[in-house]
């Protein structure tokens, strides 16, 4: 149990994914802007990569082990992904119209989000066993969850802050992140 | 090598079988005025109202963005006909919609 706690604090503070790691940037500049849709794409990261993974993980020991095909995990994990996005992106129309807009070009993009393929790759690299696998793949999406949401208020508050004109929009919000990455390498060593 | 290619086929076989269902299932009635009014705008995509292409705008005359039908390339009598198209066809929620010329 306290194995699985220091794996959660680790996937999501200490090696967390965007501001550690740096996987996931594109959605995190490019749906920061307003704090539901950013939540939204952290729900949608959520949902993939915990799908994603758990298929990926018995394919991998079901399949490509005992066929000793492993060779094939990176075109399988990806095709895998690309059609666990394409199934996300058919449901959040189906039911809630209103975030499909708002993450727009953002939704299918998803299949290129790194963050997925690296969990993924993860959980079979450090050999996981299934709980292990669980915990990682719900903390890592869950750490970019929260940092996203972080992100998405500080920006919110910085379009009403005084900015000088050639720093408005992403050249500040470029700034606030490297800091953001510098406070988040304080938890290096924590556990 | 053979078994590689089995299970390429078999993997992508499976999620096309379950893309083809989900499809069905989350089937979203897509609007067909959209459609319509597109064909009724000249076609030129000259991007002149600010909406990308014609199907931008009817986009967003379909979906209550606009109040005008701000084409301008759009001579009057074409104009009128979008106003009256919508303003007599029920959408997929029974409304019609009212836009100036």
């Amino acid at each position: 149990m306290a194995e699985l706690f220091s794996l959660a604090i680790t996937a999501i503070l200490i090696n967390n994914i965007i501001l550690t790691k740096f996987f996931g940037m594109c959605p995190f500049l490019g749906v920061s802007k307003k704090t539901s849709s950013a939540v939204g794409m952290g729900v949608a990261v959520i949902f993939v990569i915990m799908g994603a993974s758990i298929i990926t993980y018995f394919l991998y020991h079901l399949v490509l082990v005992p066929l000793e095909i492993t060779y094939m995990q990176l075109i399988t994990f990806i095709l895998v992904i690309a059609s666990f996005v394409q199934f996300t992106e058919m449901f959040i129309k189906k039911f809630s119209p209103a975030l499909y807009k708002s993450l727009g070009i953002y939704l299918p993009l998803i299949t290129t989000n790194c963050a997925v393929l690296y969990v993924a790759q993860d959980n079979i690299t450090q050999s996981y066993n299934f709980i292990e696998m669980l915990v990682n793949s719900f903390s890592v999406p869950f750490g970019f969850l929260m940092i996203l949401y972080i992100f998405s208020c500080i920006r919110e508050r910085l379009d009403l802050a005084t900015t000088p004109n050639a720093w408005k929009g992403n050249p500040i919000a470029l700034v606030t992140a490297a800091l953001m990455a510098l406070a988040f390498s304080g938890f290096a060593g924590l556990v | 090598m053979l078994n590689a290619i089995l299970m390429m086929t078999v993997v992508a076989a499976l999620m096309g079988l379950i893309l083809g269902i989900a499809g069905k299932v989350f089937y979203v009635q897509p609007d067909e005025r959209e459609e319509a009014v597109t064909a009724m705008l000249p076609g030129y995509n000259c991007g002149g109202c600010g909406f990308p292409g014609c199907s931008g705008l009817a986009a967003a005359l379909v979906n209550k963005e606009l109040d005008t039908v701000i084409c301008k390339p759009c001579k009057a009598d074409m104009k009128a006909k979008i106003v009256e198209y919508l303003a007599n066809t029920p959408g997929p929620d029974g409304t019609t919609i009212k836009v100036k010329a």
